[in-house]
């Protein structure tokens, strides 16, 4: 526990010895209620009445814990754990009360004792007040003061742990719900993956498949023509299609995989996605090191998708794209000053969503409409790998 | 001939209408979905319609459905469908009918420009054309092996071409026979499959073609 200074760690310090104190008288209370009630579970009958006893009581101490110690105890348990809770807070208030007993013993104790000084009577086993007496008391009422407000501590510390240990979720319901929200993110992670692969096949055959079909009909147009002049004009055209649906090919191979995340990392990957941008990108890439490539590649995605859908969306002028990492978490931020109202649940952004959620990351859409638009993902990284030298060479 | 295009990609869109338009056939309406495809086909009353398979919105059959919609509202229109690959469940769908007008290519075929202007005008003049991949599709994964195993060569080739749409004098030029020859192997490719002497040659198309898929 840090030491306390100003006003505000002096109110908590009252408030807390109040709660303590409250606790403390509240521990008889349960203890009866405890003891009552407890054989009265037996009984299918009364079960309901004395659940509700145990509801009653528990909500109380939440409600004391909240009050006094700011602690957010969750409420998650059923009425057997909260009577046991409620029997070992008994105890735990009764320990509390006992350390309150005891400082008003030593206050009053003090007290009579000074008294005795000041009227110049002996107060130890001695026949007459010695010049040291007054100073060993003083030393003595020290260490008890110290040894109360230790206990008042400790007993506030189990109070508190008691709380969050008997009425939080207990530790095969905290795995119970991991499980589940891995399986979630595993059918999302498959489901994306399928997204994914449509979208490629659809960029093949809507893409690349039309210009060659196309670039096959003029071919076969500029064969049928009797024309020599139109032919070559065919033929040009022809030409160009063949250099446009290579174009095509390489950004449907980038869109499967961008090689450059395996060569260069994340860096280069997203300054080539910049240069290849039909909208200016501001890249801030605020990274001393590389993360691991499972990390990078869902970064690079989140980019890449949310630079396309804004290119074909969001009508802006601009986008800033901004990477950084802190305390283990890689947080990618792309911003569009563009006319806003992007659909959270449109095809491309749940796609990135699930697929952030799969590597227990945040996924977030800001956008308002009129703009401007701010899709932010924080993904939590494996080891920082550092630079190795022949990168820092191409760097 | 008067015709009607469904294309979404603008780029194939305008090539096609350009060569159909050198062949001399009238481009009455240029359209990229399947309701736009409804519409035209409904004002203009085209000799046949070209349509692509996937369209907006979905990208997925809209242009086969427009196709089967324009089959049941205006039979009198021959239907040109183009897929990206071939889908043996949208040829069945098309060979349902009991008339011919009809044709199902791949969008490759497109790039043989005589193959595929030949299979627009057969459709056009009430035949059918089907697109050889589709043919061999069926002949290979169908359900009546046995019986075509009972065919000699010859005659499985004069299937093939008979699935596709061509007429007798069209297989007999492509096999280097003669015509009566094609028919002798006709009526024997009929007889061997149980099939009904059906007249009308887009009706015998369709009968091997129901017979293959189903």
């Amino acid at each position: 526990m840090s030491i306390p200074f100003g006003a505000a760690p002096v109110r908590g310090l009252v408030r807390g010895t109040i709660g303590l104190a409250i606790g403390g008288a509240a521990a008889f209370a349960e203890l009866a209620f405890v003891l009552l009630a407890a054989p009265w579970l037996a009984l299918p009958a009364a079960r309901s009445r004395v659940s509700g006893g145990i509801r009653a009581l528990v909500e109380w101490e939440r409600a004391r814990l909240a009050r006094y110690f700011g602690d957010e105890v969750p409420a998650e348990y059923s009425p057997g754990r909260g009577l046991r809770y409620l029997a070992l807070r008994s105890v735990v208030g009764g320990l509390g009360a006992g350390v309150f007993l005891l400082i008003l013993y030593g206050i009053g104790s003090v007290a009579i004792a000074a008294a005795k000084m000041v009227s110049g009577r002996t107060i130890g086993v001695g026949a007459e007040l010695d010049w040291y007496d007054p100073i060993v008391l003083f030393l003595l009422c020290l260490l008890l003061a110290f040894l109360a407000v230790q206990g008042l501590l400790g007993v506030a510390t189990l109070d508190r742990k008691l709380g969050m240990h008997f009425l939080g979720p207990t530790n095969q319901e905290l795995l119970r719900r991991r499980v589940s929200v891995l399986t979630s993110t595993r059918a999302e992670v498959l489901e994306a993956v399928n997204d994914e692969r449509r979208r490629i096949e659809r960029a093949l055959h809507d893409g690349v498949q039309q210009r060659l079909v196309t670039l096959g009909m003029i071919l076969g147009r500029a064969q049928r023509s009797g024309d020599p002049s139109r032919s070559g004009e065919l033929l040009r055209q022809a030409h160009e299609q063949a250099q446009q649906a290579l174009l095509d090919l390489r950004e449907v191979a980038w869109r499967v995989y961008p090689v450059a995340l395996d060569e260069g990392g994340l860096h280069s990957a997203l300054e080539s996605l910049a240069e290849r941008s039909s909208l200016p990108v501001a890249l801030r890439y605020r990274l001393g090191g590389r993360v691991d490539t499972a990390t990078e590649t869902i970064a690079y995605f989140v980019v890449s998708e949310t630079v396309t859908n804004t290119i074909k969306h969001a009508a802006a002028s601009r986008i800033e794209v901004d990477v950084e990492l802190a305390a283990s978490t890689l947080t990618v931020r792309v911003r569009d000053d563009g006319v806003g109202g992007a659909w959270p649940d449109g095809g491309g952004l749940s796609g990135l969503r699930r697929r952030v959620a799969a590597a227990d990351g945040e996924f977030t859409v800001d956008s308002p409409p009129g703009g401007p638009t701010t899709v932010t993902a924080h993904l939590p990284t494996a080891v920082s790998v550092p630079f190795t030298a022949d990168e820092e060479a191409g760097a | 001939m008067r015709v009607v295009l469904a294309e979404d990609s603008t780029l194939l869109r305008e090539g096609l209408a350009r060569l159909l338009a050198e062949e001399g056939h009238e481009v009455v309406a240029a359209v990229g979905d399947g309701q736009g495809l409804l519409s035209a086909t409904g004002a203009y009353r085209p000799d046949v319609v070209v349509t692509d398979v996937r369209m907006p919105p979905t990208h997925t059959d809209e242009g086969l459905r427009a196709a089967l919609e324009v089959r049941r509202r205006w039979p009198e229109v021959g239907v040109l469908v183009l897929s990206q690959y071939v889908e043996k469940r949208y040829a069945t769908e098309l060979i349902t009918g009991e008339d011919g007008r009809v044709g199902y290519l791949l969008k490759d075929r497109v790039t043989q420009v005589g193959e595929f202007l030949d299979a627009l005008e057969r459709v056009g003049a009430g035949g059918a054309a089907f697109d050889p991949e589709v043919v061999r599709r069926l002949l290979a994964r169908t359900s009546h092996t046995d019986p075509l195993g009972r065919l000699t060569e010859r005659e499985q080739d004069v299937l093939g071409l008979m699935a596709q749409g061509h007429t007798n004098a069209g297989i007999a030029g492509q096999l280097y026979v003669s015509q009566s020859a094609v028919e002798k192997h006709v009526n024997a490719i009929f007889d061997k499959l149980e099939l009904a002497h059906t007249t009308g040659f887009s009706r015998r198309v369709l009968a091997v073609l129901r017979y293959l898929g189903s």
